[in-house]
C-alpha cells in the first residue's frame, strides 16, 4: 500500500476533479479552482514520484497491479519505469501551466472544457504508466475523445473538420495496433499456455521474423501518425491551427510524445531484429520530417501555423534519436521529449494568451517588446530553447542526439556500411541551423519590428507568469545539470540499448542486413 | 421432472402468463398505463428468476433432446430478459398491444434458449419473429412500415423454409430432431450434413441481416417507430445470433462452413459500415450498422477456442443494450416521427445530459475504448485471432475503422453549430499562406 497506489491516483484524481468541475454550477469559480486543484495534485503527486523514483531500488515501489480481466491476462496494471518517469511528469506540468496561462480566457469558466482538460490529462498519464498493452491501447485511443471534442467545441472556423480530421488520421494509425496487440497475446497464449497482454511478459516472447515485421510495422504506424512524422502528418496544420492555443499547447507538448514514447515501450522491445534492420530507413524518414517541417516553419508568416511546423521538425529528432540505437542518442531522445515538450507548450500557451488579449488580431502583432516587456522576455525564453542554446534544454537533448548521430554515422562509415548515417547525421544538424533562423525570425516579427502603436496590449499578469515560473525551472535545470534527470532513466536505456545490441549480435541469420545497428553490436 | 418444467421455465411462464393477462385487461378496457408496468414487472421478475438459478447453479433437462436448460441458456436469457427489461424502462408508454407484442416477442427468445431440439427451436423462432412484423405496423399508420413489415414476413418465410429444409437434411443424415447430434454431424463435415448445417445457418444468417442476407433490414427498421427499431436492431437481432450458438455449441466447425463464415463475416462488416456512412436517417442507419454488428459477432463463429459462448453473450449484452439506450436517447434529442440526423446538429446546447449519453453510445458502438462496446469487441477479436484468423481479424479492424466515420460524424454532430459553447471571440480569417 502507501507508494504503489500513486500511480493510480495520478488516474483517478483527475477524474474526480472532472466529476467536481462538471457538477459544480455553471459559472461558479468552484469548477475552475477543483479543475486546478486536482491538476495541482497530479503535479505534487507526479513530482514526488519522480524525485523518489530510483530505478536501482525495488522496481515494484510504484507499482500497481490489480487483475482486472484475469482469463485474458488483462490487469490494471501501473508501474513508473525509466522511461515514462519523465513523460509523466511533463504531462502532470503542462496541464496546469497551461490552464493556468488561460486562466482568464473565456473559455476557461466552462464546465465542459474543463471536464474534458481533466478527462484528457487522465487518459494521457494512464497511457504513460500502463504496464499492459491491452491498457496501453485503451488509454491511447481514449485520449482521443477529450481532444477531438475540444477541438470540435472550443477551436476556430474549421474545427469540425480539424477535429474529424484528427480523429479519423490518428485512429486510422491505431487499426492495426489492436491487432498487433491481440496477436501479441495469443502468442503469449502460444508460448506460455495463457493469456497475457502483460508488457514484461510479452518482452520475453520470442517471435519469429514475420510476426516482428507485423508488429513493428503496425505499432510504427499508430506512433509515426501521432507523432507525427512526413508523411503522416496531414492532420497537424488543421488540428494545431483550429485547435484552441491552450489545448494545442498540449497537443503538441504532451500527447505528440505519446507517439514517441510508444516507440520506446512498444516498437523498439517487441520488435527488436525488424527495429534494428529498420534503424536507417526511419532515421532517413525522421530527417526528411525534420527538414520538411523546418523549410515549412521558413516560410510560414502566421505564428500558430509556424510554431506547429517547427513541432513537426522537431519531433523529427526526437524519433531519429530513438532509430540511432545508441545510449546516448536515446537520453538525447527522453530528453528532448521533456525539454520540446516545455518549450513548444510556452511557445503555444503565450500565443494563446496574445489571442486572448487581442482576439483575431493577434496576428498581426509585432514590436511587443516594446509593449509587453515581460510577454517578450518569456517568448525569448522559449524561442532559445527551441533553437536549443547552450545552457537550456534544447542543447543538451540535440547535442546527444546529434553526438549519437555522428558517432553511429562514422562506425557506419568506418565498418565500410555505406555514407547514409553520416549524411543523416549531416542533415539533422542543417536542420539545426534552419531551425534557428525560421525562430528568431519569428521573435524578430512579434517581439521587435516597427511599433505602430496598434498593439497596445496588458503585459503578462501574475498568475501567467506563476504558471510559466516551472517551464522555466525544467528548462534550466536540463540545460545546466541534466545528469541529475538523465540519471533516472539511466538503466532503463542501457537496458534497451544492450537488449537490442543482443539481438543484434544475434541477428545473422536473418534474411535482411541488420544496418547501422549491426555496427554498433560488434 | 414436473418440478424442472414449472422452475427451470418459470420465466417462460412468467412472460405467457403476462400475455394473457394482457390480453384479458384490453378486452375489459383497464387503463393503458397498466400494460408498461406490468411489462417490466413481468420481465424484473423474470431477471430475479433467473439470477437466483445462477446462482444456485440450475442445471436441468425436463424433456431430452426437447428442452434443455444449462448454464449458457440461463445466461441468454437473463441477457434478453435484462435488454427487454432496459427497453420497457427507456421507453415509456405503449399500448396493450404493443406491450403483448413484445411480450410474445421475448418469450419466443426464451424459449429458442431453452430448446434441446428442433421442434422446439422452430417454434421459438416463429414466436420472435411474427410478433414483430404486428410490432412495425402496430402505431406506425404509414404505408412505408407496411412495406418493411411485408419484407421481413417474406424474407423471414424464406428463411424459414430454408432452416426446415436444412432441419429435414440433418433428420435424414442423423435420424433424429435433436440438436447436439446435428450439431455432431455438421462437425464431423459430411456433405450432406455440411448442406444441411449451411442451409440452417443462413436461415438465421437472413434473420440476423447479415450481407448477403440483409436486404429487408433497412425497409423494415425505417418504416417502424424508432422504439420497435430499437428492439429489433438489438434484442431480436441478439437472440438469432444466440441461437447459432444453441445450435454449434462451442467447439470449432468443419472447415467448409468455417470459410463460408469468414467470408459473410468481412462483407457484412464492410458493407453495413460502407452503407451506413451515407445515410440520413437514423433509423436506417442503425439498419445498416447493425449490418456491420451481426458481421463481428457471426465472425465470433469461427472461434475454436471454447469461448465463442461467453464472447457472444457479452457482445449481445452490450451490443442490444447499447443501441437500446443510443434509440432511447434520440427519440429524446429529437422528439417526433422524423429521423433525420441534421436534427441532432447542437442537440448538446439543449440536452447536454441526454446528449452525452447518446455521444457515448455511438463511440461504443463504434468500438472506441474505454467504452463497453471496445470490449465487446476484444474479446470476439482475442478469440478469433487466438484461433488463427489473425490476417481476418486485421481485414474485420480495417473495416470497424470505416464504421468509425459515421459514428463519430454522429456524436460530433451533437456540438455543431452550438450557440451556447461557441467562444465569444471567434476567428474570422486565416492568416499566413
Amino acid at each position: 500500500m502507501g507508494e504503489s497506489v500513486t500511480p493510480w491516483l495520478l488516474l483517478v484524481v483527475p477524474l474526480l476533479g472532472a466529476i467536481v468541475a462538471s457538477l459544480s454550477p455553471r459559472g461558479s469559480w468552484l469548477a475552475r479552482a477543483s479543475a486546478m486543484a486536482a491538476m495541482l495534485v497530479v503535479l505534487a503527486l507526479s513530482l514526488r514520484l519522480f524525485l523518489a523514483y530510483e530505478p536501482a531500488a525495488d522496481a515494484s515501489r510504484f507499482d500497481f497491479n490489480l487483475p482486472w480481466m484475469p482469463a485474458l491476462g488483462i490487469n490494471l496494471h501501473f508501474a513508473v519505469d525509466g522511461f515514462n518517469v519523465y513523460l509523466v511528469l511533463l504531462a502532470a506540468l503542462l496541464f496546469p501551466v497551461v490552464l493556468g496561462c488561460s486562466w482568464h480566457s473565456p473559455h476557461t469558466p466552462r464546465r465542459l472544457y474543463l471536464a474534458l482538460m481533466l478527462v484528457l490529462e487522465s487518459s494521457l498519464v494512464g497511457t504513460f504508466l500502463s504496464q499492459n498493452a491491452v491498457l496501453f491501447f485503451v488509454f491511447w485511443e481514449a485520449v482521443l475523445i477529450p481532444a477531438g471534442v475540444l477541438i470540435l467545441v472550443y477551436g476556430g472556423d474549421n474545427r469540425r473538420r480539424a477535429a474529424i480530421t484528427f480523429f479519423l488520421y490518428t485512429m486510422a494509425g491505431s487499426v492495426l495496433l489492436l491487432a498487433a496487440v491481440i496477436g501479441l497475446g495469443a502468442e503469449a497464449l502460444g508460448q506460455t499456455g495463457q493469456w497475457s497482454f502483460e508488457l514484461g511478459v510479452l518482452y520475453g516472447l520470442r517471435l519469429d521474423w514475420n510476426m516482428q515485421m507485423f508488429v513493428f510495422v503496425a505499432i510504427m504506424l499508430a506512433c509515426l501518425v501521432k507523432v507525427p512524422l512526413v508523411p503522416f502528418h496531414a492532420w497537424l496544420p488543421l488540428a494545431y491551427y483550429e485547435a484552441p492555443a491552450p489545448v494545442t499547447a498540449l497537443l503538441a507538448g504532451a500527447l505528440s510524445k505519446m507517439g514517441a514514447y510508444g516507440i520506446l515501450k512498444l516498437a523498439l522491445p517487441l520488435a527488436p531484429d525488424v527495429a534494428a534492420a529498420a534503424a536507417t530507413p526511419m532515421a532517413v524518414l525522421a530527417v526528411t520530417s525534420l527538414l520538411y517541417g523546418a523549410v515549412l516553419a521558413l516560410r510560414e508568416t502566421d505564428y500558430k501555423r509556424l510554431i506547429a511546423y517547427s513541432s513537426l521538425s522537431h519531433m523529427g529528432y526526437v524519433v531519429l534519436g530513438l532509430f540511432i540505437l545508441r545510449e546516448t542518442a536515446l537520453h538525447g531522445a527522453l530528453l528532448q521529449m521533456l525539454s520540446h515538450g516545455v518549450a513548444v507548450a510556452g511557445l503555444f500557451a503565450l500565443l494563446g494568451v496574445l489571442e486572448q488579449r487581442l482576439g483575431p488580431a493577434y496576428r498581426q502583432a509585432t514590436a511587443l517588446s516594446s509593449a509587453a516587456p515581460r510577454f517578450a522576455v518569456w517568448s525569448m525564453v522559449f524561442v532559445l530553447t527551441t533553437v536549443a542554446l547552450p545552457l537550456t534544454s534544447g542543447f543538451t537533448a540535440e547535442f546527444l542526439i546529434l553526438f549519437g548521430a555522428f558517432a553511429q554515422g562514422l562506425a557506419a562509415w568506418q565498418a565500410h556500411a555505406g555514407a547514409l548515417p553520416l549524411v543523416v547525421a549531416l542533415l539533422a544538424l542543417t536542420g539545426m541551423v534552419i531551425g534557428a533562423t525560421y525562430m528568431l525570425r519569428y521573435a524578430r516579427a512579434i517581439l521587435f519590428g516597427t511599433d505602430n502603436g496598434a498593439h497596445r496590449i496588458a503585459d503578462l499578469r501574475p498568475m501567467e507568469i506563476a504558471s510559466l515560473l516551472p517551464l522555466l525551472l525544467v528548462i534550466l535545470v536540463i540545460g545546466i545539470a541534466p545528469a541529475a534527470v538523465m540519471g533516472k532513466a539511466e538503466s532503463a536505456v542501457a537496458q534497451l540499448a544492450t537488449a537490442r545490441t543482443l539481438a543484434v549480435s544475434a541477428l545473422p541469420a536473418a534474411p535482411e542486413p541488420a544496418g547501422i545497428g549491426g555496427t554498433h553490436g560488434k | 421432472m414436473a418440478s424442472d418444467l414449472a422452475y427451470g421455465l418459470l420465466p417462460d411462464h412468467l412472460l405467457l402468463a403476462l400475455v394473457l393477462v394482457l390480453m384479458l385487461l384490453e378486452t375489459v378496457g383497464a387503463t393503458e398505463r397498466l400494460a408498461s408496468l406490468l411489462l417490466r414487472l413481468a420481465l424484473l421478475a423474470g431477471c430475479a428468476v433467473l439470477w437466483q438459478q445462477l446462482a444456485t447453479g440450475y442445471a436441468a433437462e425436463p424433456l431430452p433432446g426437447e428442452i434443455g436448460i444449462d448454464r449458457f441458456a440461463l445466461l441468454a436469457k437473463l441477457v434478453i430478459l435484462a435488454c427487454g427489461l432496459l427497453w420497457s424502462l427507456v421507453f415509456p408508454g405503449g399500448t396493450y398491444k404493443s406491450a403483448l407484442l413484445a411480450g410474445s416477442s421475448l418469450l419466443g427468445a426464451l424459449v429458442i434458449m431453452d430448446s434441446a431440439g428442433f421442434i422446439l427451436l422452430f417454434l421459438g423462432i416463429e414466436m420472435l419473429s411474427l410478433p414483430a412484423f404486428a410490432l412495425i405496423v402496430h402505431g406506425a399508420g404509414r404505408g412505408t412500415a407496411a412495406e418493411g413489415a411485408f419484407k421481413y414476413l417474406l424474407l423471414s418465410a424464406v428463411a424459414s423454409a430454408s432452416m426446415l429444409f436444412g432441419i429435414a437434411l440433418g433428420y435424414g443424415v442423423t435420424g433424429s430432431l435433436a440438436i447436439a447430434p446435428f450439431a455432431e454431424a455438421v462437425r464431423a463435415g459430411a456433405p450432406p450434413a455440411v448442406a444441411a448445417g449451411l442451409l440452417v445457418a443462413s436461415g438465421l444468417f437472413l434473420k440476423a441481416a447479415v450481407f448477403p442476407f440483409h436486404g429487408w433490414a433497412p425497409d423494415a427498421y425505417s418504416g417502424a417507430r424508432l422504439h420497435v427499431t430499437g428492439l429489433l436492431a438489438s434484442i431480436v437481432k441478439g437472440t438469432v445470433i444466440l441461437a447459432l450458438v444453441r445450435i454449434f455449441g462451442t467447439v470449432g466447425l468443419n472447415a467448409e462452413t468455417t470459410a463460408v463464415v469468414v467470408v459473410l463475416a468481412m462483407l457484412s462488416i464492410f458493407y453495413g459500415n460502407f452503407a451506413a456512412i451515407k445515410q440520413r436517417s437514423f433509423k436506417r442507419l442503425i439498419a445498416y450498422s447493425s449490418i456491420a454488428h451481426a458481421g463481428y459477432m457471426v465472425f465470433a463463429l469461427v472461434d475454436t477456442t471454447g469461448s465463442r459462448a461467453s464472447d457472444l453473450l457479452w457482445y449481445v449484452a452490450i451490443y442490444a443494450s447499447t443501441v437500446i439506450v443510443a434509440c432511447a436517447a434520440f427519440a429524446v434529442l429529437c422528439p417526433g416521427e422524423g429521423d433525420d440526423v441534421q436534427a441532432l446538429d447542437g442537440a448538446f446546447g439543449a440536452r447536454p445530459v441526454t446528449a452525452l449519453v447518446f455521444g457515448l453510445a455511438m463511440l461504443s458502438l463504434a468500438g472506441i475504448p474505454p467504452l463497453p462496446g471496445f470490449f465487446a469487441k476484444l474479446f470476439v477479436f482475442t478469440s478469433v485471432v487466438a484461433s488463427g484468423y489473425l490476417a481476418a481479424a486485421a481485414v474485420a479492424f480495417v473495416g470497424s475503422f470505416i464504421g468509425v466515420t459515421y459514428y463519430l460524424a454522429l456524436s460530433f454532430r451533437l456540438f455543431a453549430g452550438d450557440a451556447h459553447t461557441a467562444p465569444a471571440e471567434r476567428v474570422p480569417t486565416r492568416g499566413g499562406s
